[in-house]
C-alpha cells in the first residue's frame, strides 16, 4: 500500500468514525426517522385524565435507512458508510502503483 | 304485610342507590357524548427485536350514551380509521396499511363496541374507573375484549369551552390484543413484531348538541 492509498484509507476510517459518533449523539436510533412522537398533553387534558401524544416532523439520523422514496429516508449511518467504503475502494484502486511496461 | 312490602321496597331502592356507581356532577339523566375532535387518539404499541413501535391515529370517532348516575348503563362505539395510523416511518405506514397487514382497503376501520361495564370504582366525584367489555373488530375479525378504563366528567366551564362546548367526558382505556387472533401476520418490513399489541385510547367527547 503506497502513501496515497494509506491517506485515502485513513480519511475513510475517520469519516465513518465521525458518522458513527454523530449517529450516537443523535440518540442511536436504529432507523432514520422523519417524524418523532412528542408529548403535547395540556393542563385541560390532565384534568380530563387523558394523554395527548403527536407525531411531529423531525429528522432523526439512524443506523439504517427507513425507506427509498426520498434522500432523507436513505440518509443513515449505514448508507453513508457504504458510500465512503465504495469511494475509498475506488480511490485505493486508482492510486495503485502502475507497473512500467517493458518492451 | 303491607308494612313488610314497603320496608322491602325502601330497602331495594336504598341498596340500588348505593350500588349505582355514577358521577356526582351537575348534569343528571342520560347524556350522549360525541367524540369528533382531531386531538382524540388511539395508539397501538408493539415491540420488535430492534425497536419499539407506536402506531398513532388521530382519526378516532364515535359516541357513548349513559346515565350520569349509573356508569353501568354505558353504551356506544368508537371507530379508528386504519389509513390514519402513523408510525413515524412512511414506508412502515404503507406496509402497515397494506393487504399483508391490516389491509386498510378491505378493512378500513378498527372499532370497539361497548357491551357491558363492570367493576366500577369511585376515584373522585367526577372520576370513575371500570372494566369495559366490548366487541373489538380489527382486520374483519370481531372478538370480545375487556379494557381498563378511566372516565372523567367535567362540567362546562370557561376552560372546557377552549376544547369544545358542553360538558366534556375524558376516556382513557387500555387493553391488549393478540395479532394472530385477528388473522394478522406479525412480520412488519422484515421485522418480527411482538404478538401482543397494547391498545391505548385517549379521547374527549362533548355532550353539546
Amino acid at each position: 500500500m503506497n502513501k496515497n492509498q494509506k491517506n485515502v484509507l485513513i480519511i475513510g476510517i475517520i469519516l465513518i468514525a465521525i458518522t458513527l459518533i454523530y449517529w450516537y449523539s443523535q440518540g442511536a436510533e436504529v432507523f432514520t426517522k422523519t417524524q418523532v412522537l412528542v408529548d403535547k398533553t395540556t393542563e385541560l387534558d390532565r384534568m380530563l385524565g387523558v394523554e395527548n401524544k403527536q407525531y411531529i416532523d423531525q429528522f432523526v439520523f439512524g443506523l439504517l435507512p427507513s425507506g427509498t422514496s426520498s434522500i432523507i429516508e436513505i440518509t443513515s449511518t449505514a448508507s453513508i458508510a457504504g458510500v465512503v467504503v465504495l469511494l475509498t475502494g475506488i480511490l485505493i484502486y486508482l492510486f495503485r502503483n502502475k507497473r512500467k511496461e517493458t518492451k | 304485610m303491607k308494612k313488610t312490602l314497603l320496608i322491602f321496597a325502601v330497602l331495594m331502592i336504598f341498596t340500588a342507590s348505593i350500588f349505582a356507581q355514577g358521577f356526582k356532577v351537575k348534569a343528571s339523566g342520560e347524556q350522549t357524548f360525541n367524540f369528533a375532535d382531531n386531538k382524540n387518539q388511539a395508539t397501538f404499541f408493539s415491540t420488535t427485536p430492534l425497536e419499539d413501535i407506536t402506531g398513532l391515529s388521530n382519526d378516532v370517532k364515535g359516541s357513548v350514551t349513559f346515565n350520569v348516575g349509573d356508569l353501568k348503563t354505558l353504551k356506544g362505539k368508537v371507530i379508528v380509521s386504519v389509513a390514519s395510523i402513523k408510525t413515524g416511518i412512511e414506508m412502515r405506514d404503507g406496509h402497515l396499511q397494506s393487504a399483508g397487514w391490516l389491509n386498510a382497503e378491505s378493512f378500513p376501520e378498527i372499532s370497539f363496541e361497548i357491551k357491558k361495564v363492570s367493576d366500577v370504582k369511585f376515584a373522585a366525584d367526577n372520576k370513575l374507573s371500570a372494566k369495559v367489555t366490548g366487541n373489538y373488530t380489527m382486520h374483519g375479525v370481531t372478538k370480545e375484549v375487556t379494557a381498563d378504563a378511566t372516565l372523567t366528567y367535567l362540567d362546562e366551564s370557561e376552560q372546557t369551552k377552549m376544547r369544545a362546548a358542553g360538558d366534556l367526558l375524558g376516556v382513557q382505556a387500555k387493553f391488549n390484543v393478540k395479532l394472530s387472533d385477528y388473522g394478522v401476520n406479525n412480520k412488519l418490513v422484515g421485522q418480527k413484531v411482538s404478538e401482543d399489541i397494547e391498545v391505548n385510547v385517549n379521547i374527549v367527547g362533548s355532550n353539546a348538541k
